[in-house]
């Protein structure tokens, strides 16, 4: 049986029609997961679903009624979704927030009773945010957060729960921890869920059924041993994968498969080219790196991992001189990087900030150009030398068919392949990359690294990235260096440092550590979160006194 | 001195021995286009007023060889009040356009930001306590540097961020409103009379005095603003990426506020407060020219200049009685804004 169904609904933006012709049934009481590429509309049949959006033709039925002709109190009370990214109301606590789940059964003027008293805290009890209660969600980590925003929505009672991609911007522990508690939801209480991801393992991990959209169109749908499968993965993200079976669970893993032949790591130049001696840094007042040492060797590509907020986005950008340290100094090559002009820097050092925001009106030309600026004077605009420089960037980054598009226009991963073509002309010794994969699908994320490697191997540049994913650090790494806690607590080739010890440790997950049957690259198989669950007193119906 | 083509169209790259540089040449033709166009206006608004003069007798006059009285009328208080509209509007305009790319948002310029509130209240103070129209641009002038100056060290927090400028800007901007009207109030209506006049912003009146002043400002500031371009347009890019280009952004800014206030703080000085130029030009000159490029504030100026000047003609001379410009630009700057409102809350 199913209560949310949708009957062959096309939605449109401006732009064009997103999705077409889904009729889908969700089933009740399971786990359904939609995956799909960037941009195939899995977000936009998420918010149509949850009434958010009208389609141009069809219907979303809740319980048998047109779900647009139901009032959005009574949709609210039988469904609750969960945004990607939402942004908190300034000042507001943990409990403020989750009780604003209560809304749709609370009526004008009546104060909350004991029956919303109790589903806040039953939420935050499933959610092991009791002791956090009292405090501001802006104060609270990513993973925190994301689990105050579930309360919410699990405060709001509903036998549906649509939630679209909640694992984003959380480490690999907190993913796990999402995941298992969505899981709980659904196996203790019966709840019925939808989801966005843009994992495909965490999919095959979380749900009993899976609806691969391409274009906008149902590709596939099925049990997720049906989805994952090596042909299916190529029609929806244009890359060769291996399916693995992970040992311990059985279930489908999918290895994306590198798409050249990777050359072995260049050994690493004579001189270190960072060189990170005791640094402190901070944002106004408050110590995010504390005494922090550590070495990253010339030629080669070095990622920095480690949990939400343990500094690693702090370290890359002290490197690159936009923070200022409160003690201790960063070298490159030997030199303060605070010592001389930002532009002699710039020559030397590329950046590719978390997410940068692309102007409106710039096409891909004008933007990897302005990669030539630290080159430039008021005179010496546009040498015969910077026009090479950005023909060699947009050949390298495979662009030369979009550079006269807008860049706004682009997909994520273009988008993504613009802003390193950008950092590439600028022709710098080294390049500096904060998250450059956070928002991209499969297929651009190994594109994208596949690109940076290709850089570092070709034309030896040093690399440095900050990464979150660790399986993808642990392919596309020489080096790695892992962080905790505003501290470096290991560093070197992935293979020695990514032990099944330090994954526990620092990362708080168990993971089934094995080799790649192509490349003989470490592969990372999380299997679940370490973190302390919440009590399982809590499963049970509430007490009612 | 090689002239290659560029292979982009529209471009131009010049390179000689002591200079290298790329021309946007579609933009810098459109801003010869308009020039053309603001050539023709001001020739036309020469000869309009209650004694018509016609064209010939205008272009005589300019020479020096019209009748005594074509001369007089021409010279002496047409060409004036042409040259001040011109020179203002651009100047108006340039500075919207530095204001908007400095906190890359199109819903700011220096009216609404604060900064001619400032000034405004400055002059009106200077009026209403009887120190006479003499050092009046001195006053607006001081006004709208303090005024630039408090906005920038309350928004100041280790850095300035443009959203907390702009919500500090307009904080002081209402209370140097406020000011100004306690100060309408506070005086005796025939002292208040000529200032409220003046803070409707006209170009009514201007002698050549007034256009020494401005020739002066634009031939320091024109070139400044041309040379800031690149910064503004790495700006654009975000603080992290222009910071990671090697741009010293603090001082950048400081320097783009200090122009930008310049710019708008000598036009009041001469003509009051004229709403609403700064704010829609330089959306006309992105609507026509795409995002900024070099030669783009050239466009930028050249429109804004033809802005005020038809404004002017239309305030002079279109209705039953001649009202300030800074009305007519006002009437239609307004409803323009709310569109721009608008349309920024569908995009939302």
């Amino acid at each position: 049986m199913s209560r949310l169904r949708s009957d062959t609904i096309t939605l449109a933006y401006d732009a064009g029609p997103i999705v077409r012709d889904v009729a889908l049934a969700i089933p009740d009481g399971r786990i359904t997961t939609i995956i799909g590429p960037n941009g195939c509309g899995k977000s936009t049949l998420l918010r149509a679903l949850a009434r958010l959006m009208k389609p141009a033709s069809g219907a979303v039925i809740l319980d048998g009624q047109l779900i647009h002709q139901l009032p959005t109190r009574e949709v609210a009370k039988r469904l609750g979704l969960l945004h990607q990214q939402p942004t908190p109301p300034g000042g507001i606590t943990v409990e403020g927030l989750v009780a604003r789940g209560r809304y749709p059964h609370q009526s004008f003027l009546q104060p909350p009773s004991r029956r919303d008293a109790e589903a806040v805290d039953r939420a935050l009890e499933l959610t092991g945010m009791q002791a956090l209660r009292q405090r501001p969600v802006d104060q609270l980590s990513g993973g925190q957060r994301q689990r105050a925003w579930m309360a919410m929505a699990l405060a709001q009672e509903t036998a549906l729960l649509l939630l679209d991609e909640p694992t984003t911007f959380l480490d690999i522990a907190h993913q796990l921890e999402v995941i298992e508690l969505v899981q709980r939801l659904n196996a203790e209480e019966g709840r019925t869920i939808v989801m966005v991801l843009h994992d495909v393992n965490e999919a095959a991990r979380a749900s009993h059924r899976i609806v691969a959209l391409a274009g906008g169109r149902i590709v596939r749908d099925g049990t997720p041993e049906e989805v994952i499968e090596p042909g299916l993965l190529a029609e929806l993200y244009g890359v060769e994968c291996d399916v693995h079976r992970d040992p311990s669970s059985g279930l489908p893993v999918c290895v994306p498969r590198s798409r050249l032949d990777v050359p072995p790591a260049p050994s690493p130049g004579p001189q270190p080219a960072f060189v990170v001696d005791h640094l402190q840094v901070g944002y106004a007042g408050t110590p995010v790196l504390h005494d922090v040492s550590a070495l990253v060797p010339s030629g080669q590509v070095t990622a920095i991992v480690g949990p939400n907020a343990c500094g690693k986005s702090t370290l890359l950008r002290a490197c690159a001189r936009l923070l200022a340290p409160t003690g201790g100094v960063v070298r490159f090559a030997g030199d303060d990087v605070r010592r001389g002009s930002h532009k002699a820097l710039a020559r030397r050092l590329a950046l590719l900030t978390q997410g940068p925001q692309p102007p409106s009106g710039f096409l891909v030309e004008d933007l990897v150009a302005a990669g030539r600026i630290p080159h430039q004077s008021l005179l010496r605009q546009w040498r015969a030398h910077d026009e090479a420089a950005v023909e060699h960037a947009l050949q390298r980054c495979d662009l030369c068919d979009l550079r006269y598009r807008e860049v706004q226009t682009l997909s994520g991963g273009q988008r993504q392949r613009a802003w390193i073509a950008m950092a590439l002309a600028q022709q710098s010794e080294a390049l500096l990359l904060d998250e450059p994969t956070t928002f991209l699908d499969i297929a651009a994320q190994v594109d994208l690294l596949e690109l940076v490697r290709e850089l570092n191997r070709r034309e030896g540049r040093t690399v440095v990235m900050v990464l979150h994913d660790l399986a993808m650090a642990a392919r596309y790494a020489d080096q790695v260096i892992v962080m905790s806690h505003g501290a470096v607590v290991a560093a070197g080739p992935p293979a020695d440092v990514l032990t099944s010890d330090l994954l526990r440790e620092v990362f708080e997950i168990d993971a089934c550590l094995s080799t790649d049957p192509h490349t003989g690259a470490l592969l990372i198989l999380p299997n679940h979160a370490l973190t302390p669950q919440a009590p399982q007193a809590a499963m049970l119906e509430p007490v009612r006194s | 001195m090689a002239l290659a083509p560029a292979r982009r169209r529209g471009h131009l790259t010049i390179r000689t021995r002591a200079f290298d540089v790329r021309i946007n040449v579609r933009v810098l033709l459109l801003a010869a286009g308009v020039t053309g166009v603001l050539a023709l206006l001001a020739t036309w608004a020469m000869t309009l007023g209650s004694y018509p003069v016609p064209y010939t007798d205008v272009f005589w006059s300019l020479l020096g060889r019209g009748n005594e009285e074509h001369e007089f009328i021409v010279r002496t208080l047409r060409v004036p009040r042409v040259l001040c509209a011109i020179g203002i509007g651009g100047m108006l305009a340039l500075s919207g356009a530095i204001f908007q790319g400095l906190v890359r948002n199109p819903l700011v310029s220096p009216d609404i930001i604060g900064i001619e509130s400032g000034a405004t209240l400055f002059a009106v103070f200077w009026l209403v306590t009887g120190r006479g129209w003499g050092l009046l641009p001195f006053a607006a002038f001081g006004g709208a540097f303090l005024t630039a100056a408090l906005i920038y060290v309350l928004s100041w927090k280790g850095g300035v961020s443009p959203n907390r400028l702009i919500l500090v800007g307009i904080g002081i901007g209402s209370c140097a409103a406020a000011g100004t009207t306690y100060l309408t109030v506070r005086y005796p209506v025939e002292i208040v009379r000529p200032a409220q006049v003046w803070t409707m912003g006209s170009v009514y009146g201007s002698d050549w005095g007034d256009v020494r002043v401005l020739g002066v400002a634009i031939a320091f500031l024109l070139p400044l603003a041309v040379g800031l371009t690149w910064s503004l347009r790495t700006l654009q890019l975000g603080e992290d990426v222009s910071r990671g280009l090697g741009m010293p952004l603090e001082r950048t800014r400081l320097l783009l506020i200090l122009t930008g206030c310049a710019l708008s703080a000598v036009t009041i000085s001469i003509a009051g407060p004229i709403g609403f130029v700064a704010l829609m030009t330089p959306h006309l000159a992105r609507m026509l020219a795409g995002p900024l490029s070099g030669s783009m504030m050239l466009l930028t100026g050249a429109l804004g200049a033809t802005f005020l000047l038809a404004a002017d003609v239309v305030a002079q001379h279109a209705l039953p009685v001649a009202l300030p410009v800074g009305v007519i630009t006002s009437a239609v700057g307004a409803p323009y804004f709310l569109l721009l409102l608008y349309r920024a809350n569908i995009r939302m």
